[in-house]
Order: structure tokens, then sequence, then C-alpha cells
């Protein structure tokens, strides 16, 4: 019987590791597939770029700045940016504005790839007015890429430095001839041991490629780099700081009317992409530095600050209710600290879920209009972190009250997919309409945006949970009656 | 940068969402209703009649059905 029980809970257990793995598929990119024999026309030339790579966080941040100019007969309204197809999979928030005009919004970006294996894809950006023959235009477009710096050396002493590789192409991949560029680099801090350098012919100004000056290098400038040149460099610089990534993030908002409540739940899958340990962990070497606090490529804890007014917040993992958290409550930000159950080292994973409750009137309004509702909320929350924190997919539902119809949403985050579904819970009769979005390759700087929802919602919706319990009861009486007035009594009846 | 939805919003600015019971006031007004509830499907169940059955099988199906929604989002279920 001991025995069976055993087996039993092996099974349970093994079960409940195999669940915990994750089904990491590609990456649900929607994309126009051109024939391969497409070549970006030569409409256009960058008559001035300057790339600005930041390496301050554990992504690296692009930001580039180019002049274009129309070089064809016609107005132009299609640039291509071209990726390598491994790097395009990981490049996240690419947005595109004109650097004039920056209040104009983002430019409309989507990913074309070609039919067969090919090497290359492009982002391909709409301008929202075609430019005209030799017109100028000033675009500004950022990115993020995501898993790009591997820790060098791979392995490392539990209190050492930590060191991180990026390799790039000083030459910024265009698919149109550059007439003069060049590339900054922003490191986090001054030692950088080792650097790619580049002949100095290949320099206009014939000075030694890259040129320093502190934590800041610059690659250029260089002259006339045709279309789809490339001259891969590597730096490797110092990183004593977790690469937080995020295999996956589930967030669910939960609408509810009837008790004036938004309810968040955000289940994390987190890893460290630093350098593993060379040894056995030491709890002793850890804990004896734990009060000097040094710099690690350890993960120690997470905060996340909550709008104001959260409430009724937890944390729990697998195993259970996590105690070493602080909920600091506070009129600007409520402050949720959260320790992971243990230091999330290179190559380590943790999974954990944190909740908490909100008063609905600051993020639902009713229209003026008949019955609807709009809802305004933060497309992402999550831990803010010096290092940053990059999420390879994120997945948002907002679980709208039974009965909303005619549902409309905004957000200025980039998505790759968007559906509705049915989600079936408590006091439910037909279920509750979902809205879930997609997206890939967030980082943490995407907090601050909105996610705005409108919906219809009739106020016969609305009754629809106290009327069906109240029917359920009423049948119950009627049952009751019906039964208590059958006359199951023997003989012939008694007249009165 | 504004968009249709954000203009919606910030039109809508002066009428924020209250429910008809606060918060705070849930637990009570739950229980009380169940209460209601419970009286009447006792008084019920001692006189079982056809009358009875609209004159407190109504009332008392009603309280129950606002109660038990009411009571469920006291406790932290927000339904």
């Amino acid at each position: 019987m001991r025995s069976t029980f055993l087996f039993a809970s092996c099974v349970a257990a093994l079960s409940s590791f195999a669940s915990a793995e994750l089904n990491l598929s590609q990456p649900l990119l929607s994309r126009q597939v051109l024939p391969s024999t497409f070549r970006p026309p030569q409409v256009f030339k960058n008559a001035n770029l300057v790339r600005t790579t930041n390496l301050d966080k554990a992504y690296p941040r692009e930001t580039i700045n180019v002049v274009i100019e129309n070089i064809d007969a016609k107005p132009q309204s299609k640039y291509y940016l071209p990726f390598e197809s491994s790097l395009l999979s990981r490049v996240g928030g690419l947005e595109v504005r004109d650097k004039k005009d920056a209040e104009k919004g983002s430019f409309k970006v989507e990913v074309v790839g070609f039919d067969a294996e090919s090497s290359t894809e492009f982002y391909l950006i709409h301008l929202p007015t075609p430019l005209a023959p030799k017109a100028q235009q000033t675009l500004s477009i950022s990115y993020s890429v995501l898993s790009a710096v591997v820790p060098v050396p791979a392995q490392i002493g539990q209190s050492d430095k930590q060191y991180v590789q990026y390799t790039f192409s000083a030459y910024t991949p265009s698919a149109y001839l550059t007439d003069k560029q060049k590339t900054k680099m922003k490191f986090p801090n001054g030692d950088v041991p080792d650097y790619t350098t580049l002949p100095a012919d290949l320099n206009t100004e014939k000075k030694a490629d890259p040129q320093k000056q502190g934590s800041t290098f610059t690659y250029g400038p260089y002259n006339n780099i045709p279309a789809g040149a490339e001259e891969f460099v590597s730096v490797r610089y110092e990183f004593t700081k977790p690469l937080t990534h995020a295999t996956l993030l589930e967030r669910d908002l939960e609408v509810s009317h009837w008790g004036g409540n938004l309810a968040s739940e955000e289940r994390y899958w987190l890893t460290n992409q630093g350098a593993q340990l060379k040894n056995h962990f030491s709890r002793v070497e850890w804990q004896k530095q734990s009060y000097m606090n040094p710099p690690s490529s350890a993960l120690k804890n997470l905060n996340l600050p909550l709008h104001p007014g959260a409430v009724d917040p937890y944390f729990t993992d697998d195993i259970g209710n996590v105690s070493t958290s602080r909920f600091r409550p506070g009129k600007k930000e409520a402050l949720l600290e959260l320790k992971p159950r243990y230091p999330v080292f290179g190559g380590w994973k943790y999974s954990f879920r944190v909740g908490w409750n909100a008063d609905l009137n600051t993020y639902l309004r009713k229209l003026a209009t008949g019955d609807s509702y709009v809802l305004k909320v933060p497309f992402l929350e999550g831990p803010r972190a010096g290092e940053g924190i990059a999420y390879a997919r994120v997945h948002l539902r907002v679980i709208l009250p039974e009965g909303a119809t005619n549902v409309k949403y905004s957000t200025t985050v980039p998505l790759v997919d968007s559906t509705t579904s049915v989600h079936r819970t408590f006091m439910d009769t037909l279920g509750r309409p979902t809205l879930e979005l997609h997206a890939i390759n967030i980082v943490d700087e995407f907090r601050e945006r909105d996610l705005i929802v409108t919906y219809d919602y009739p106020w016969t919706a609305g009754y629809r949970k106290p009327i069906v319990l109240a029917l359920g009861l009423f049948a119950v009486f009627a049952v009751s009656w019906v039964l208590g007035s059958i006359d199951t009594s023997i003989g012939k009846k008694k007249k009165a | 940068m504004s968009t249709p939805l954000l203009n919606v919003w910030e039109a809508a600015a002066s009428s924020p969402f209250y429910p008809p019971v606060s918060k705070n006031q849930q637990f009570t007004f739950g229980f009380l209703l169940l209460l209601i509830s419970l009286v009447l499907v006792t008084v019920f169940s001692l006189n079982r009649s056809f009358i009875n059955l609209p004159i407190i099988g109504v009332p008392a199906s009603l309280a129950f059905g606002f109660g038990a929604v009411y009571m469920i989002c006291a406790v932290g279920v927000y339904v």
C-alpha cells in the first residue's frame, strides 16, 4: 500500500516537472511573404545615419537616426529595413517616428519575409506621407535586441565580475546606399577589456577605429557604404548584473462591475541568461557578502511598483506562498518588494505568480452614450530594475464582465496577435468575453504604455448572475411545494 | 499622442464607474440579504402553500440571488 502511494507521488512529482516546462514554439509573427527574387527597390539613399547603441541594460537598445532622401523620380513611401532572420526574431518594440515631428506618433511598420529560406528579412516602414523626389526626411528608428549579449567567460565564480559580449555589424545594416554613417556605443562603465579594432583606412577620417571617450566608443564615420554591407565587430564589457529574461509572462486583468474591482494577476517564467556558476553554490559565501550588498550576477530581488490603491497582494510559486516579500502602500505608488526563494544565478530559472486588487473607479469610466464603458489599464506592469527585464512573450488577457459586447481596444504596444475568447469562472452562465493580446520581444520600457478597451454592457446583462441564482432558488421552492402537495397517504381520502 | 479611444477616455473623465454597493459595504449587504432569505425560506418551509410561493418565494429568491453575489464579492472572489 505504502509503495503504491510512493509510486503515485513520484508520478505526480514528475508530471509537475513536465508541466513546468514550457512549449516555446516559434514566435507568432504574422508576415507578408515576398518572392525570393525580391530586392528592395533602390529608391532611397541614406544621406546621413547615426546609430546609438545603449548597453546600459541587459538588452542592447538601438536608436538609428537617419536622413533619408528619395532618389527616384516618383514619390515613395515604402522604406525597407533589413535584418538577419535569426536577429529579426529577437528584435522587439521596433518603432519609427519622424525625428523632427515626434508628436505625430509612430509610423505603420510590418514584417515582410521571403518564401525561401532566406538569411535576410525586412521590416517595411510605411511613411505616412509619400516623400517627394529629392526630398529628405529624418527618421528615428528605435528597437531592442533580446538575448543578444553572451557572457564571456560562460562560467564564473559566485562573487566574480561578469563580462558580456555583444556582436554586431559596424556598418548599420541597410537596404540602401549610405552616404555617411557612424555608430556610437554607450557602455554601462569604462571597463571594456576587449573590442574589435578596425583598420584606420576604412574610416573616413583615417583615425583609429573605434574612437574611445570614457564609456562611449564610436565606430566610424564611414562614407559610401553600399546596401547590405556588413563588418562584424564584437565588444566585451563588464556587466555584473543579472540578465533577467522572461520566457513568458501571462497577465490577467479581470473586471468586476458587481465588486467594483480590477483584479490583476501576473505569472512569470524567468531565467537569468548570465554566466553560470563555475563551482557549486556556496551558501556561506553568499551569506557572508550579503551585508555588503556587492554587485552580483544573481537575481536577488524584484521590485514591482504598483499603481496607488493596490491592495491584497500575493506572491506564490510552485511550492506555495513565498513569505519573503514586503508590500509598501503609498500615495504615489504601492511598492511590492519580492525576494525569490533563492538567488537566481546564470542559467537558473524561477517561475512565480503575483496578484493584487484595485478599485475599479480609477480604471473604468462610463460613457455618456448608453451602456458603454471605457477601461484604461497599463499594458505591462511588472518589475522595475536598473538592468532591465526582457519579455520574450507576453500574453495579456482582459476578462470583461459576462454579457459585454462590441469590444474594441487600442494600444501603442506592437502586437502580433489578438483574439477574443470566453473565460468561464464562478457564477457564470455563458462565460465572460475575454480579450487576448499577444506581444513578443517586449522590454520593461513598455511599462508606461496603456491599453484602452471599450465595451457595451447593457444593464440587463449585469442582472444575469443574481437572477439566475434567484430562479434556481425559486425552482427549489416550487418543487418543494409540488412534492409537498402530493398525497401519499394510504387508504381512502377522508372527506372533511 | 492621441488616438480615438484615448479621446473617448478623456471625454468620460467626469463619470468614473462606481458600483451600487461600495467594497466595504458588500459584506453587510450580502449578509443582510442572505439572512432575510434564510428567514423567508424558514417561513415558507413551515407553511408550504400555493399563495406563499409568490408572496414569500419570490422575495426570498431575489434576496438570495443578490445576497449571494455580494457575499462572494465580500470574501474576495470578485465576480
